[in-house]
C-alpha cells in the first residue's frame, strides 16, 4: 500500500477512535455549541454579539480537539506502549502525528460548521464572503498552535497528570483569552495579562478578519502566534528527543 | 521463505542509561530460521538489546544491523512482526479493524481473517478491544505481529497473561511458522516457554552474552554434572579429568562442568583424596540458566 494509502486508513481509524469515546467527543462537540448559543444568541446584549462571539468561538472550537483529541490522545498511547509498537512497524513514521492532525481538523470542521450555523440562523450574522474565508482560516490555523501545547504536555508529564493540567490550560485559554466573554470588558490588568496568550491573538485575528476590530495590533497579533508556534515546536522537539532515550 | 542475510546482527554494542551500562559489549548473531530464546534476569539487557535490532534505541558505540540494514530502515521493518511486552492497542477499535490496519502496512500481508483465526481470535471480528479479556488483548498483538507475514518475528515476553491452554496454542502457532520458514526470536521469563519452543537459547547477563546453544547444550553444562568442591588440584589438573567441560572458581570452591558426572567424581577422588564438601547438582534448564548467571555474579 502506498503512504497515502496508509495514511488514509489510519485517519480513518483515528477519527472512528474518537468518535466512540462520548467523554472525548461530546464535551469537544457540544461545548463550544452550547455556550455560544448561551453567550451569543440566549443572553446576548448589543447588536453585534452574536457577530464578535462567533469569531473568539470558533478559535475557542479549535481548542478542545487540538489539546485533548490531539496533545493528550499521543501522550496516552505513549504511555501504553502502542506508539513504540507504531515505531517499530513499518508504518512511515509521519503518518502518525498527521493522520492525528487530520483529525483533529475534521472535529473542528464539525463544531466550526455547527456554530457557524447558529450563528447565521439564530443569531443572524451576515458577513462577506472575504471575511469568512479570513475568518475561517484563523480558526483553522489555531489547531496548530494548541496541538503544539497538547503534545508539550503529554510528552512531559505521565498521562494522568497532563489531562489535569490540560484542563486548567483549556479553561485558562478560553476564558482570559476573551474566548468567551470579550476582553473589553475585563478588569484593565487582565486585558494586560491576556496579551501573553496565544488565544487572545487567535481571537483577535479572527475579529480582524470580521472587521469587527482595528487592524492597528494585525502585525504583532500575528508576530505573536508566530513566535508561540516557533517556542512550541522547539519545545516539542526537546520533549519528544527527551522520552526517546 | 529463504534468506541469507543474518536477520539480527549486533556487533559489540554498548548502551548507557546514565550511570548504568545496559549493553557491555553485547555481539548477538541471529541466523535465518529456527526459533532462538533470549534469557536473562531482570536487568539483564534483554529489553535493551530488542530496542537496539529493533531501531527503538540508538547504540553508543558498535552496531545494530537487521536484515543487513539500519534497523530504522522500512524496507528491514518490512521483514519483521513485532509483539512488545507492553502495548495498549487502542480500546475503541475491533479486532478486524485493527489487524487490517497493520496488514495495510506491509507488501506481502495475509488476509486479515486468516491472522485473526491463527492468533485464535476467531469469531471476536467484530469485538472492540474494550470487550476483550487481557489475554485475548495479548493474541490480538500477536495477530498485528504475524499478518504481515514477517521473515523474523520478535516475540517479546509473548505469553504473559494467557492461561496454560492459551499459552500451549500460542507455541503450535509459533512452531507453524517456524516450519514455514520464518525466523522467530523470543523473550521469555518462563524457561519451560524455552524449553518447549526454542532451536537455541541465548543467555544474556550484565549486558554481555554468557552462553548459547541449543537447550540439550544448555542443559549439558550443567545437567546432572555440576560438581562442587573444595580440592588442592590446578585448573590444568582439573580440566584433564574426564568428561569435564569447564573449570570455574567461585570463592575456595571449585565448579566443574562435566559431561560424565561420575565418571569425573571418580577421577576426581582418585587425584586428590583430599576433596571436601563434594557435591553433585544437575537438573533441567532452570538449574543450567541460574549455574550460568550465578557465575557470572
Amino acid at each position: 500500500m502506498t503512504a497515502t494509502a496508509i495514511l488514509a486508513r489510519e485517519w480513518g481509524a483515528e477519527i472512528k477512535k474518537s468518535a466512540r469515546q462520548p467523554a472525548f467527543a461530546l464535551p469537544t462537540v457540544l461545548m463550544p455549541v452550547v455556550f455560544y448559543t448561551l453567550f451569543g444568541i440566549t443572553l446576548a446584549r448589543g447588536d453585534n454579539a452574536a457577530s464578535y462571539l462567533l469569531a473568539t468561538f470558533g478559535v475557542f472550537a479549535a481548542l478542545g480537539p487540538s489539546v485533548f483529541g490531539f496533545g493528550i490522545s499521543i501522550a496516552t498511547e505513549r504511555e501504553q506502549g502502542l506508539l513504540a509498537l507504531k515505531a517499530v512497524s513499518p508504518m512511515p513514521g509521519f503518518v502518525y502525528p498527521v493522520s492525528k492532525l487530520l483529525m483533529t481538523f475534521v472535529f473542528v470542521a464539525i463544531v466550526l460548521a455547527m456554530i457557524y450555523a447558529v450563528g447565521i440562523f439564530a443569531g443572524g450574522v451576515s458577513l462577506s464572503p472575504r471575511a469568512w474565508a479570513a475568518m475561517i482560516a484563523v480558526h483553522l490555523v489555531s489547531v496548530v498552535p494548541f496541538s503544539l501545547i497538547g503534545i508539550t504536555l503529554g510528552y512531559l508529564m505521565t498521562s494522568q497528570v497532563a489531562i489535569a493540567i490540560a484542563n486548567i490550560v483549556f479553561f485558562l485559554l478560553a476564558i482570559l483569552g476573551g474566548l468567551w466573554m470579550p476582553v473589553f470588558t475585563f478588569p484593565g490588568f487582565m486585558q494586560t495579562m491576556a496579551w501573553a496568550l496565544p488565544s487572545f491573538h487567535l481571537a483577535q485575528l479572527a475579529l480582524i478578519a470580521q472587521g469587527m476590530v482595528k487592524a492597528d495590533f494585525l502585525w504583532a497579533h500575528i508576530g505573536a502566534i508566530a513566535a508561540w508556534t516557533l517556542v512550541l515546536t522547539g519545545l516539542v522537539a526537546w520533549a519528544v528527543r527527551r522520552a526517546r532515550d | 521463505m529463504p534468506h541469507s542475510v543474518s536477520p539480527v546482527r549486533l556487533t559489540g554494542a554498548v548502551k548507557r542509561f546514565g550511570a548504568t551500562l545496559a549493553l557491555n559489549g553485547l555481539d548477538l548473531e541471529i541466523a535465518p530460521g529456527g526459533v532462538t530464546a533470549l534469557l536473562g534476569p531482570n536487568g539483564a539487557g534483554k529489553t535493551t538489546a530488542i530496542g537496539l535490532m529493533l531501531g527503538r534505541l540508538r547504540p553508543d558505540a558498535g552496531e545494530a544491523l537487521l536484515f543487513g540494514r539500519d534497523p530504522r530502515d522500512l524496507a528491514a521493518r518490512q521483514r519483521i512482526g513485532v509483539m512488545l511486552q507492553s502495548a495498549g492497542l487502542p480500546q475503541q477499535l475491533t479486532v478486524m479493524e485493527q489487524v487490517m490496519l497493520f496488514a495495510g502496512y506491509y507488501e506481502a500481508a495475509m488476509p486479515a481473517a486468516e491472522a485473526v483465526a491463527l492468533a485464535g481470535l476467531g469469531g471476536l471480528e467484530r469485538r472492540r478491544c474494550s470487550a476483550l479479556s487481557g489475554g485475548q488483548q495479548r493474541r490480538l498483538q500477536f495477530a498485528l505481529a504475524i499478518v504481515g507475514r514477517p521473515d523474523m518475528l520478535v516475540l517479546d515476553e509473548p505469553s504473559v497473561g494467557l492461561d496454560l491452554e492459551a499459552r500451549r496454542a500460542l507455541w503450535t502457532t509459533i512452531r507453524a511458522l517456524r516450519d514455514r520458514g520464518a525466523t522467530v526470536l523470543l523473550t521469555t521469563h518462563h524457561l519451560e516457554e524455552a524449553e518447549a519452543l526454542a532451536d537455541r537459547v541465548v543467555v544474556i547477563d550484565k549486558g554481555r552474552v554468557r552462553a548459547s546453544g541449543s537447550v540439550a547444550d544448555m542443559k549439558a553444562l550443567v545437567s546432572g554434572r555440576s560438581i562442587r568442591c573444595l580440592t588442592a588440584l590446578d585448573d590444568a589438573a582439573l580440566a584433564a579429568l574426564p568428561g569435564v567441560r569447564q573449570v570455574s572458581r567461585s570463592g575456595r570452591h571449585v565448579v566443574l562442568l562435566s559431561e560424565a558426572g561420575e565418571a569425573t567424581m571418580r577421577a576426581l577422588l582418585a587425584a586428590d583424596a583430599g576433596v571436601a564438601d563434594l557435591q553433585l547438582t544437575g537438573a533441567g534448564l532452570e538449574e543450567a540458566f541460574d549455574a550460568l548467571v550465578a557465575e557470572a555474579a
